[in-house]
């Protein structure tokens, strides 16, 4: 070992006070700063396996034979296994399942797995894959949403006809009768770029057999351990109790991870058919392959509107190219609709959606999950209409607010309802009324301005799974040392939920949170957890921790009440102490609590639960479930920006984003995840795009997959609204998906501020602003010869 | 074919038997167990593994372990070396530079670089010296934010 | 993350030891940097029995001025070529090009030479063995089609390196060094427009060092197209030098990268000597930039763009110029 002996003095936090409120850097910071943190790949694994996968090189086609009988004789080979090895389809959605870890019969995309390697050294592995021979018969591909479409299109999966994985036809209040009350109508189309998350860490994961016994230990990258210990039950056809599931630390996900992925499984199946232990790295092009990124949406936008800038009626229609299989598609497809509502008033709205089938990797989960290409669509369109009416941005939003508490048409409950401040806060910060449209032009350089709104849900109030368990359970152990253990299944994944829970913990208790140790996922120690997804945890565990905590409380309580020979409501809790109420000089210390609680039971464990109400789960209507939550986030953001235009290049100079997440457990994390998602808001409105050329992925690495750097990333000024949720943990909601939604149409509303021209089609790329500003004679006029100053 | 390998890591000596193709971040994080170094992505295009060779931030995926003979290697590990954090390290953790945690090692190495021959870097000065280090977490405004933190601190004496 | 092919690495400590190692070991290649040749090697585009490291070569590290020129080792890296405040002050296009290459942390391994010799690329090319073998590959590697022009005999990725434009417009020359001694030739034969051989330097032959002469009245620049601030290559990158005598024009060279499978050294220009600078010197730089390159689809940014805004870029570079050398 090279790493120095190290002894790191505990930290204070940064500020008082030290519960919820309080800006308390990460509980598990001082790893990742130290580099001492162990994500999956970092694990020790001694005399592990090396795992290997081959992947198809064939967009659609039959597999008519996978000989591997060549690299299986190979020295040094411990196993190789291919569909044979799995005959149970996998997929997030009980109802939709038909993924295979390792292709059966059928590959539908290109990567698509074919067969796995388990053997002593990467070289061994790879020429024992090198050794497979594959017979197949091709079949037509399809590529886009239209083609897979089209009549005589073979079927990627034959009980869906029309390659159509789910549509969804919705009215919710009379779209017909809105639209005949309107002064204005207006339908535009919108195309969004398929995007993905590229989170941080690439695709890992260690699986150790048991051979002995014939159980399976899995370490994964992801967010949803439970869901992954589910399907390795489901695949290796194991009893879910001879599973272990344990999650390291884990470099962001972003929905990526949101649901079992075909590595994991794929490694679970290798070190059962090894006998022994595998480690399973992927490259970054494999991790892009493995995809479930937001889809390339094609939205048709029809709004009705009054002369005076009310929203009468909505119409809309989504097609997603889903990829090759279900994933979470239709809870994408399904959010996509259900989500226009919650925002703004509408009284009637009516939605088509379309999840389609392709031979490309398949979509899923992606921050701000269904809404964020419809919100670009919905937004801009609401601009350019507000526009023709002679109506500021801001001003056409405050005319169509909700007013809390109120249900939506599709019944969605908002208790809470912080946008009007949010809208307040963006204009007065970004110097709206004297800035918008009057940024002007020096050379060749256009200035603009633009802003938007967007919501999220504080988890789904309907789980994926139904067992009639509650949504969130958490456990604390109290032990003779006075420190109190959180165990809990929720992923940390970055985003800071293991702070979150202890801060929780730490307020409800009242202690220092030095004392407080918290443990996550290990399926053997920790309770289930659905996992990090929807924006779930800070309002669904969170609210268990609270629960968890008053538990405790009360018998500390109690404990105290009778080492202070009172009755309990005569105790004064202090948290790190307790007295006597009116009596301070009466008091003993947390450990003496401890210590008396612990008389004749020993070892404290104490749960606590929460679980979303039926009124929550959404409305009687048809389609009145989707989207259910117990709290909405609300965001509105500004964004300025300057133009190249003689290079088409956009710059984001500044964006001010105001967020009510009800109530912030911990500011200085909400400030961190309200930025990030502006940013991947950006990365997706200005550069990002996966690029498939006949079903090859041309932007499978780092470079052609333009995440932005720091270079071009502008300063995001964030603002907290709190309008404190009467359910949220201390009225606390999401706070890191919302806010990503808004960005793409404020920025569109800012570049056409800058050039006159409306992007309705993302990325807006230098290509794509370059051919617009140089398609009129009007445009081609040379900006340089316009000479210095504002035009 | 092995050759031996002398250079010295977080300021110690090290003699090691090294493939003549292994590169430095294999050498580091599976032959030394350094695992705060981090690989990203297939080659050279996120800053992950980012290390300091004679106090330079280098990419440790495209550098041959053996190419650095005789050289001063520092990795995330080395910076805390009085059992302190370093300023860096403070100021990530305590101003949310760090959320995921994947890019900070890289992230901060390549700070530390920067804050060793300028102790006071203005904006562009920082943007320019993290320009080849992704982060997918913070938007980078609080590393920005961070590494400012740091320059307006001193190290802690050892 | 492929590991790298089984190879021996050796060390030479002279250019003359590198060569003859070279010759001894034909299977082999030269290392500088390491950024473009080692992930090229992961990505299996490149396998040797042996690599020459060059890190241990002294001369190849040499920066001086020596009459009235500089003379920069192959093996300087280019941040310290961005740093060095000859260049910074005499030859700024070559401080901006070196400044632009990838990120700091490429920079400070990234040599002059190594970017001198950058691979060429192209998103048929640059994937890995799995992604390449879908496609059946193309002729630069194993394959006998190029994917950009199917229909086409030559292979056109592009070269991509940021320094080369800008030491052609600053009219550089290298010396090379073989087993028969060493030769000098001007940077623009340096070079050939072959996306699979880009460069006339034979495989025993190490390029040791580039002259770039100091002759005042000269003003330079260099920009490039990238869609991010930073990492990214070339879209199009544009270098100009101008001499400036009084109202008219003294001389003039643009060289441009990104869009042709070497960098072109735009000709037909020596005509603006002497004359104005007007909208008719720019009107016949932009028609000389688009007959002199040729982009293609070598990357995912759509090749028309990168054609017509090459020109805007060398037009900017002028105008700016023009105005600073006054």
């Amino acid at each position: 070992m090279n790493a120095p002996e190290r002894n790191i003095v505990t930290l204070k936090p940064a500020s008082e006070p030290r519960g919820v409120g309080a800006r308390l850097p990460f509980v598990d910071g001082v790893e990742k700063v130290t580099g001492t943190a162990r994500y999956t790949a970092d694990l020790p694994a001694d005399g592990a396996l090396f795992g290997k996968i081959l992947r198809s090189p064939y967009a659609h086609a039959e597999l008519l034979e996978v000989d591997t009988r060549e690299a299986l004789a190979l020295p040094g080979v411990r196993a190789v296994i291919t569909g044979d090895e799995c005959d149970m389809p996998y997929g997030v959605i009980p109802i939709a399942q038909n993924e295979f870890p390792l292709a059966r019969d059928r590959v539908r995309y290109i990567g698509d797995p074919i067969v796995a390697v388990a053997a002593v050294d990467e070289a061994t592995a790879d020429a024992a894959l090198a050794l497979v021979r594959l017979r197949v018969r091709e079949l037509p591909a399809y590529f886009n949403a239209a083609a897979a479409r089209k009549l005589d299109a073979v079927l990627l999966h034959d009980n869906k006809p029309g390659n159509i994985e789910r549509a969804v036809h919705n009215e919710f209040g009379d779209t017909a009768a809105g639209f005949a009350a309107a002064d204005l109508v207006r339908e535009d189309n919108y195309e969004c770029a398929e995007v993905h998350h590229a989170m941080m860490e690439p695709n890992a994961a260690l699986a150790a057999w048991d051979a002995e016994r014939g159980h399976l230990t899995l370490w994964s990258v992801t967010q949803v351990p439970y869901y992954v210990h589910l399907t390795l039950a489901r695949c290796l056809k194991m009893e879910a109790a001879h599973i272990r599931v344990i999650k390291p630390f884990i470099g962001g996900g972003f929905g990526h991870r949101t649901e079992s992925l075909n590595f994991e499984v794929i490694c679970g199946l290798l070190a059962r058919a090894a006998r022994g232990t595998v480690r399973l790295l992927q490259s970054r092009e494999e991790t892009f392959l493995a995809h479930r990124g937001r889809p390339e949406s094609h939205i048709r936008m029809k709004l009705g509107m009054t002369r005076d800038g009310r929203l009468t009626a909505c119409e809309a229609e989504v097609v997603q190219r889903g990829g090759a299989y279900g994933g979470y598609g239709l809870v994408t497809i399904l959010y996509s609709g259900a989500l226009l509502n919650g925002l703004y008033d509408i009284p009637a709205v009516k939605y088509d959606g379309y999840r389609v089938y392709s031979n490309t990797p398949a979509c899923g989960a992606m921050r701000g999950h269904g809404t964020v290409n419809i919100r670009f669509a919905f937004e801009s369109l609401l601009d350019s209409m507000g526009a023709e009416l002679g109506l500021d941005a801001i001003e056409v939003r405050r005319r169509n607010l909700l007013v809390a508490p109120t249900d939506t048409i599709n019944g969605l409950k908002v208790l809470s309802y912080g946008l009007p401040d949010c809208l307040d806060w963006v204009e007065a910060a970004s110097g709206w009324q004297a800035r918008k449209g009057k940024l002007g032009r020096i050379g060749h350089i256009g200035r603009g301005l633009g802003m938007a709104c967007s919501h999220f849900v504080s988890g789904s109030a309907k789980p994926v799974h139904w067992s009639g368990e509650p949504h969130a359970v958490i456990i604390l152990k109290l032990d003779f040392d006075a420190s109190v253990t959180i165990l809990t299944g929720a992923s940390d994944i970055g985003q800071g939920s293991s702070t979150i829970i202890t801060q929780v913990v730490a307020e409800v208790l009242g202690i220092d949170y030095s004392r407080i140790r918290l443990v996550a996922n290990d399926s053997a120690i920790t309770p289930k957890d659905n996992g990090s997804y929807s924006s779930r945890v800070t309002f669904m565990v969170g609210n268990a921790a609270a629960d968890a905590a008053a538990n405790l409380r009360r018998l500390l309580v109690k404990a105290a009440a009778k080492r202070l020979d009172v009755r309990e409501h005569e105790v004064d809790w202090l948290g790190e102490a307790a007295a006597v109420l009116g009596d301070p000089e009466r008091q003993i210390s947390f450990a003496d609590a401890v210590e008396e609680a612990l008389v004749a039971t020993g070892t404290l464990t104490v749960k606590g639960t929460f679980t979303c109400p039926p009124e929550f789960q959404g409305g009687k209507q048809r389609g009145g479930a989707v989207g259910s939550t117990m709290g909405f986030s609300y965001a509105a953001q500004a964004v300025e920006v300057s133009v190249d235009l003689e290079l088409g290049k956009v710059t984001v100079e500044k964006v001010w984003a105001a967020v009510d997440c009800g109530f912030a457990i911990n500011p200085m994390s909400v400030e961190g995840q309200v930025q990030g998602a502006v940013w991947m808001g950006m990365g997706q409105a200005l550069s990002e795009e996966t690029v498939y050329e006949n079903g090859h992925h041309m932007a499978a690495n780092m470079l052609d997959y333009r995440v932005p750097t720091i270079v071009e990333s502008p300063d995001i000024e964030v603002h907290i609204v709190e309008s404190i949720d009467p359910n949220g943990p201390f009225g606390a909601k999401e706070a890191s998906e919302g806010p990503l939604s808004g960005f793409m149409s404020a920025l569109a509303a800012a570049v056409e501020d800058a050039t006159g021209q409306r992007f309705r089609t993302l990325p807006i790329t230098p290509v794509r602003v370059f051919e617009a500003l140089n398609k009129k004679p009007r445009a081609a006029k040379s900006p340089v010869a316009s000479a210095q100053g504002a035009a | 074919m092995k050759s031996i390998l002398r250079l010295s890591v977080n300021g110690k000596p090290r003699e090691d038997a090294v493939a003549d193709n292994a590169l430095l971040i294999d050498y580091l994080r599976d032959t030394l167990r350094l695992t705060g170094t981090k690989q990203g992505c297939d080659g050279g295009e996120c800053g992950a593994c980012t290390v300091l060779v004679d106090g330079q931030p280098r990419l440790s995926c495209c550098t041959l372990a053996h190419s650095v003979a005789g050289r001063d290697i520092e990795t995330i590990e080395g910076l805390s070396h009085t059992g302190n954090l370093s300023r860096l390290q403070r100021a990530f953790h305590e101003h949310l530079g760090s959320q995921c945690g994947f890019c900070t090692p890289g992230m901060i190495m390549a700070a530390e670089a920067l804050l060793r021959r300028n102790p006071h870097p203005d904006l562009p000065q920082i943007k320019a010296a993290l320009a080849g280090n992704l982060c997918r977490c913070t938007g980078y405004v609080k590393i920005i934010e961070s590494v400012e933190a740091a320059s307006r601190t001193e190290e802690l004496a050892a | 993350m492929a590991a790298l092919s089984d190879f021996r690495l050796l060390r030479p400590a002279s250019a003359a030891d590198a060569v003859r190692l070279r010759g001894e070991h034909p299977a082999s290649r030269f290392l500088a940097g390491g950024t473009d040749l080692l992930p090229n090697m992961r990505r299996g585009l490149v396998t040797a029995e042996a690599i020459i490291d060059l890190g241990g070569v002294a001369e190849l590290a040499e920066l001086r001025v020596v009459d009235a020129a500089l003379h920069v080792g192959a093996g300087v890296t280019l941040a310290t070529l961005a740093a060095d405040p000859v260049v910074q002050a005499r030859l700024p296009a070559l401080a901006q090009a070196a400044a632009s290459v990838a990120g700091p942390t490429h920079r400070t391994a990234a040599t002059l030479g190594g970017n001198l010799c950058l691979d060429t690329r192209c998103m048929y090319y640059n994937q890995s063995e799995p992604w390449r073998h879908a496609i059946q590959n193309c002729m630069k590697i194993a394959g006998d089609t190029c994917r950009v022009a199917t229909k086409s005999d030559r292979c056109w990725a592009a070269f991509s390196g940021d320094v080369a434009p800008a030491l052609l417009a600053l009219d550089a020359e290298v010396q090379v060094l073989g087993p028969q001694g060493s030769r000098r030739l001007s940077l623009a034969d340096f070079y050939r427009d072959d996306g699979m051989a880009w460069l006339s330097l034979a495989a025993d032959e190490l390029l040791v060092s580039v002259r770039i002469p100091l002759t005042d009245g000269w003003v330079s620049a260099y920009e490039k197209l990238q869609v991010r601030g930073a990492i990214d290559f070339p879209l199009t990158g544009v270098a100009v030098a101008l001499r400036r005598e009084g109202d008219l024009i003294g001389d003039l060279r643009v060289a441009c990268t990104g869009v042709s499978s070497r960098p072109e050294l735009i000709g037909g220009l020596e005509s603006l000597a002497g004359k104005p600078f007007d909208d008719a010197a720019l009107a016949l730089v932009e028609k000389q930039i688009k007959r002199g390159t040729q982009p293609m689809e070598t990357t995912v940014i759509n090749v028309s763009y990168r054609r017509r805004v090459t020109p805007v870029l060398a037009k900017r570079l002028l105008r700016r110029l023009w105005q600073a050398a006054a």
